[in-house]
């Protein structure tokens, strides 16, 4: 029973995601199904922001989880996600050449794609530590959002350089999430795109090669722009736009919720305090754990059903509390500096502490509460 | 076809240079059976990208699970080395790797 329920509480965004492609099916009011349960899941999360869970051992110290079962439905969602895809797409074409797609209704399908494509990163981040095979579908699932790079430059740079300026991906303080989603896209897009540079250039390769991943993986999106162009014309590329913003904005809000304002030394080895931890019982179950990042970041190649609280910073609330708050800069930044207050005097290191002061010192930035620097 | 329906098997991989050996598990990777045979194996990210972990297959058949080329030298490749976070084994192996003192 424990195994069955250990397994089972992963399913939330697949049975939300095939809900939501059932709605852009039916059409009219349907189609906002994924907007929706977007909302429900902000209020779930939020009512069970008190409820924190352990990760789950047996008495020999086994996990429940089962890998077979649990690789399998992340390998079903690539088909999934390109059905919800292929779903917009009918959606597009109807409106096009019919009535019998109302603007109402295609604007909430063109919302409920791009919102659940976004939660579909879920996925590519996790199968990007995870095998040959569980790599090129997190790329293929990344690539219908437009965003391969993020597969090398997630293992490559964000778990090398996280909390340093060197990680786009690592906000520092006093950045919004809408400047942090440009940086940390192109500046990932930047570093994939050196990496190839450099790879192919050590094995006496032309740049344009077969062998470029960062030339392939924006090659993988070209279904999806086929797709929406066919699809809708001039409107399917309006469609397409906004789906990828929303997607790539949902993922980068991810990464900004997970390390904003830590802070580590260069060549310093990443610890369990360069990453917030968010693991309330509704975001461990809808993202699969990627919120304990504190564990992640220490122990890379760990399964998600395996990770566990390891006193890594907490913001208290979950994945979509904190990103309604998010979403209005003032009030992210008021939330967040008591945690960061708490971080800088009790978990920072010494020359943490420093940079954080100096931080504070050079922009005069929101109040400087360091006790010793 | 895809790793998950891999065979259950474990193999031994033999320190050439210190005379010790350990078994790993199927489904861990060379670094995962050394840290949990209580080995000293130099490590940092633990997902291939830092190159900490590296190590000389002298012997046995390995799988990368990554592809080493962003982090390995083609002379590195060529001469059998490794990244032991990224590797699972495919028949017991001899390994050379300097362990931490
Ligand atoms: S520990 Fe970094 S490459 Fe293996």
């Amino acid at each position: 029973m424990k195994t069955f329920y250990v397994n089972v509480r992963y399913l939330i965004v697949p049975v939300m995601t095939v809900l939501t492609i059932c709605g852009l099916f039916l059409g009219g009011i349907y189609a906002w199904t994924g907007v929706f349960l977007f909302g429900l899941n902000i209020i779930l999360d939020t009512a069970t922001k008190n409820i924190h869970l352990r990760a789950d051992f047996d008495e020999n110290g086994n996990s429940f989880g089962i890998k077979t079962f649990q690789y399998i439905v992340m390998y079903l969602m690539l088909p999934i996600f390109i059905v919800l895809q292929c779903t917009l797409g009918w959606n597009l074409y109807q409106f096009t050449t019919s009535s019998a797609v109302t603007i109402e209704s295609l604007i909430g399908a063109i919302l409920s794609t791009g919102l659940w494509a976004g939660l579909g990163i879920i996925y590519g981040h996790e199968l990007s530590h995870n095998k040959k095979e569980g790599f090129s579908v997190s790329r293929a699932v990344m690539a219908l959002s437009g965003a391969s790079h993020f597969t090398y430059a997630h293992v490559y740079q964000h778990h090398l350089e996280l909390g340093h300026q060197n990680d786009p991906a690592t906000a520092p303080r006093g950045r919004n999430v809408y400047w942090h989603t440009w940086l940390s896209h192109f500046g990932q897009s930047k570093f994939s795109f050196d990496l190839e540079k450099q790879k192919l250039e050590r094995h006496n390769k032309s740049f344009f090669s077969l062998d470029n991943k960062w030339i392939l993986g924006y090659l993988y999106s070209l279904p999806s722009i086929t797709l929406f162009v066919w699809s809708g014309g001039i409107i399917g590329i309006v469609a397409l736009v906004v789906v990828w913003s929303i997607s790539n904005f949902l993922l980068e809000a991810l990464n900004f919720m997970g390390h904003y304002g830590l802070i580590r030394e260069a060549g310093k080895p990443v610890e369990h305090r360069h990453s917030w931890d968010n693991d309330n019982l509704f975001t461990s179950w809808f993202f699969i754990e990627i919120g304990r990042q504190g564990d992640h970041h220490v122990r890379g190649e760990t399964y998600f059903w395996e990770l566990d609280e390891v006193g890594a910073p907490n913001y208290e609330i979950g994945y979509f509390t904190l990103f309604l708050l998010t979403l209005i800069p003032p009030f992210f930044r008021k939330y967040t500096q008591k945690y960061l207050d708490e971080w800088d005097n009790n978990q920072a290191s010494v020359a943490e502490r420093q940079i954080a002061k100096d931080y504070y010192e050079d922009t005069k930035h929101l109040s400087n509460n360091i006790l010793v620097a | 076809m895809f790793g998950l329906f891999k065979k259950n098997k474990s193999f031994t991989a033999k320190l050439a240079d210190y005379d010790q050996e350990f078994i790993v598990e199927p489904g861990d990777s060379l670094l995962t059976g050394a840290l949990k045979a209580g080995l000293p194996w130099p490590k940092r990210c633990q997902v291939g990208s830092c190159g900490t972990c590296k190590c000389k297959i002298i012997d046995g058949k390995t799988r990368a699970e990554i592809d080493f080329s962003y982090v390995l030298s083609p002379d590195e490749l060529n001469d059998g080395y490794a990244l032991a976070c990224q590797t699972s084994l495919k028949s017991d192996i001899s390994v050379a790797v300097n362990l931490i003192d």
